[in-house]
């Protein structure tokens, strides 16, 4: 069979990186299957899309015509509005019928169908290519008619065999294992302020376990237990220089397998982490990073925005709509801080259109005799970005009122909270990349309330917020998942289950969908209502750029 | 209630979603009257547009709710579209197949365009975003909401003029029945 090898070679790889300890180099990624490569791709073994018809003669091809599209990475399938994809991971396919799936060890979805026959390779074939059922009953109008050569196939057939529906590391029968994960140069008070509340957040969590008594059954169809395994969090803290990072993560992932990666707090490089969650198919949900990186094609980490990346859109939309065009757009941020990369972005936005854009680099922890000297010769004609935070905000006191048009970062400077002096108001404008305060205050009171009854300090509010968002939403995801514990899937599930969450935190709303991974899209471009306060005014509407 | 060809309940067993092997899919259709909201959409071109407006514009009209990251249903639904559109030939350009985005955050003008692309929408398909309250009432207004994205089911109307009642079509329904609906609602009185 043509599968084997590579993924064969993948598995001796772990076990090999494991023995000669773990911070040794990475081993290279094995090569997808031919099989892999059919069901994520549409390719077939040949490098030819793969040619598919429904019934009525529709035709697809290649990726359009691949399998995860319905049956998802998981091979656990989908629900989409009154349409139960159905599971194929082997498990599934090859089942013995007569007996419970708990009595062979299948987790239970809720997209299976029951009682239908078990395949045989060549009756899978035939529902590939034909359309026709184990029963010999036609397939749903939803399934393609495949065109696939006998090689890849068999390898289709592997690949599907292979699909894992067994507890990932991290998950016993009594134990589910999270892990959050921070970077050195992370705030220490945000920090303090997560770590409070995911470690109450897991205290709460084993409480309520413990007073349900439930029994430590697995599902059956007749009828449903939930597992109610303790919650155990490890805490990932690198050190040193970003090129270490990985190595240390795959050396904590050895020791302490986790399932799912839940928060964490990055300062201004998280790529390491995201690279590590991909490279391991780790899901990393809902990282405190005011930058998220990564590929379009990443599938592990899912973050609630993209902070001040979508800052920076939204700035760059208000200068391609402002009825006066600026001599000049500079932008000001310290070195080494996000600021960086949210000026690179909103750079690349504004490329090849309007006005020359400046950027001024200031020193790492430079004085703010610096910042002053950056701004000296900014007119009213320029356009100013400031990509700082509160400190830096305060500074400005130094110097007289901006005469350009101003816009700072709600993300780096404190929302509502930024220390901009009075004098800089009139001309600041925000970017918001948040729900409105009097919108929000019901959503986020409910997380304060709970910070409030558990004597968790209030540090960092929205960091926490956030991170207790974070912890509900898994919590509730893994309620669906009952316990089919598969890495992929709960990523899946997330997907699915974030459209119906009410409370949603600083967020007005949170979607995602396959290919999605910021789950806010959008923000606000505010003002100061008044000389002091926290008070913002919206100068419009919520904008998703 | 006007039904034709094979007109069959859909039934659904909410708690297992059982949805049997069915040889053909199941397709019902009625005729109704809606009320058209008063909202402003963007089309694909950027353009802010009153969906009154874009629907009343004198030719029959298509409409249809689709996501551009949706993986399984839209993907059918706009092929069909895009099918239909061509075993039309020349008749497609005196129609308008409007398409409404039902994740209008996610997909902006430029994300709809790539979509219309890939569906070889002609000019006379067009799509259409805006705010999300704007996506609600549209959806709302004709009856496909269903509480959030995935859950949406495939829903095709058709509407000879403005004015008339539409056609509404549930479930997979094939180019060519879609091309005999179309005929027929233009033949009618």
């Amino acid at each position: 069979m043509l599968t084997r090898g590579p993924a064969v070679a993948g598995a001796a790889a772990i076990v090999l990186s494991g023995l000669l300890g773990v911070g040794a180099l990475a081993a290279p990624p094995p090569q997808p299957s031919a099989g892999e490569t059919l069901y994520r791709h549409g390719l077939l073994s040949s490098a030819q899309p793969v040619q598919a018809t429904r019934e009525a003669g529709a035709t697809l091809n290649g990726a359009d015509a691949a399998c995860v599209n319905c049956h998802r990475r998981s091979g656990l399938g989908s629900i989409e509005g009154q349409i139960a994809i159905p599971p194929i991971a082997g498990p599934y396919l090859f089942i013995a019928r007569g007996k419970s799936l708990e009595q062979q060890g299948v987790p239970f979805v809720d997209t299976e169908r029951i009682n239908h026959e078990a395949y045989t390779d060549e009756s899978l074939a035939r529902a590939i290519r034909e359309g026709i059922g184990a029963n010999g009953k036609p397939l749903n109008y939803l399934m393609p008619r495949y065109q696939i050569d006998d090689a890849t196939m068999a390898a289709l057939i592997d690949y599907l065999k292979e699909m894992t529906v067994k507890p990932a590391p991290g998950v016993s029968s009594a134990e589910l294992h999270f892990a959050t994960i921070i970077t050195p140069d992370a705030d220490p008070v945000k920090r303090r302020g997560m770590l409070d509340v995911m470690n109450q957040y897991f205290i709460d969590k084993n409480n309520a376990a413990a007073r349900t008594k439930a029994p430590t059954l697995y599902s059956s169809h007749a009828m449903m237990f939930r597992v109610e395994r303790r919650w155990q969090l490890h805490v990932w803290e690198l050190t040193g220089a970003p090129a270490s990072w990985e190595a240390q993560l795959r050396q904590h992932l050895a020791a302490e397998p986790v399932f799912a990666v839940i928060s964490g707090l990055g300062g201004s490089n998280w790529a390491p982490v995201q690279k590590f969650c991909e490279a391991e198919s780790l899901p990393c949900l809902f990282p405190n990073v005011e930058a998220p990186g990564g590929q379009d094609s990443d599938f592990y980490s899912v973050y609630f925005s993209r902070g001040v990346l979508l800052e920076a859109e939204l700035i760059a939309r208000e200068l391609a709509d402002a009825p006066e065009r600026p001599r000049r757009i500079v932008q000001v941020f310290r070195a080494g801080d996000v600021g960086e990369a949210a000026a690179r972005a909103l750079q690349s936005v504004r490329a090849g259109s309007g006005p020359a854009i400046v950027n001024r680099v200031l020193k790492a922890h430079g004085s703010s005799g610096e910042l002053i000297a950056a701004l000296r010769d900014v007119g009213s004609a320029d356009a100013l970005v400031l990509w700082l935070r509160a400190a830096d905000l305060s500074a400005l006191e130094q110097l007289p009122p901006a005469t350009a048009r101003v816009w700072i970062s709600g993300e780096m400077g404190g929302l509502e909270r930024a220390p901009l002096p009075q004098k800089w108001r009139a001309t600041t404008r925000m970017a918001y990349p948040v729900d409105l305060p009097g919108q929000r205050v019901v959503r986020v009171d409910y997380a304060l309330s709970w910070f409030r009854l558990r004597k968790v300090a209030v540090v960092a509010q929205q960091v926490q917020a956030d991170t207790y968002l974070a912890c509900g939403l898994v919590s509730e995801t893994l309620n669906h998942m009952v316990d089919a514990f598969v890495r992929d899937y709960l990523i899946e599930r997330v997907e699915m289950a974030l459209d119906h969450r009410v409370l949603t935190g600083y967020y007005p709303r949170l979607t995602l969908a396959p290919g999605q991974r910021f789950a806010s899209k959008g923000g606000y471009i505010v003002r100061f209502s008044d000389p002091q306060g926290t008070k913002v005014t919206p100068l419009g509407d919520w904008i998703t750029p | 209630m006007c039904t034709k060809g094979t007109v069959t309940a859909v039934l659904v067993c909410s708690a297992a979603l059982l949805l049997a092997a069915a040889a053909a899919a199941t397709v019902a259709r009625s005729t109704v009257s809606y009320q058209t909201p008063a909202v402003t959409l963007v089309r694909e071109d950027g353009k802010s547009v009153s969906l009154v407006r874009e629907l009343d514009d004198g030719r029959p009209v298509l409409l249809n709710f689709i996501f551009t990251t949706c993986s399984s249903i839209c993907p059918l639904t706009s092929r069909t579209l895009e099918e239909f559109q061509s075993k039309l030939g020349p008749r497609a350009a005196t129609l308008h197949i409007m398409s409404i985005s039902i994740d209008p955050e996610q997909d902006t003008p430029q994300r709809l365009i790539e979509y219309a692309r890939k569906f070889h929408a002609g000019p006379e398909w067009q799509y259409y975003t805006g705010t999300v309250a704007a996506s609600l009432a549209a959806q709302r207004a004709f009856d496909v909401y269903r509480g959030e994205k995935m859950s949406h089911t495939p829903v095709t109307l058709m509407r000879a003029a403005p004015g008339h009642p539409w056609l509404r079509i549930e479930g997979f329904v094939t180019p060519d029945e879609l091309v005999d609906d179309y005929q027929k609602l233009l033949a009618s009185p």
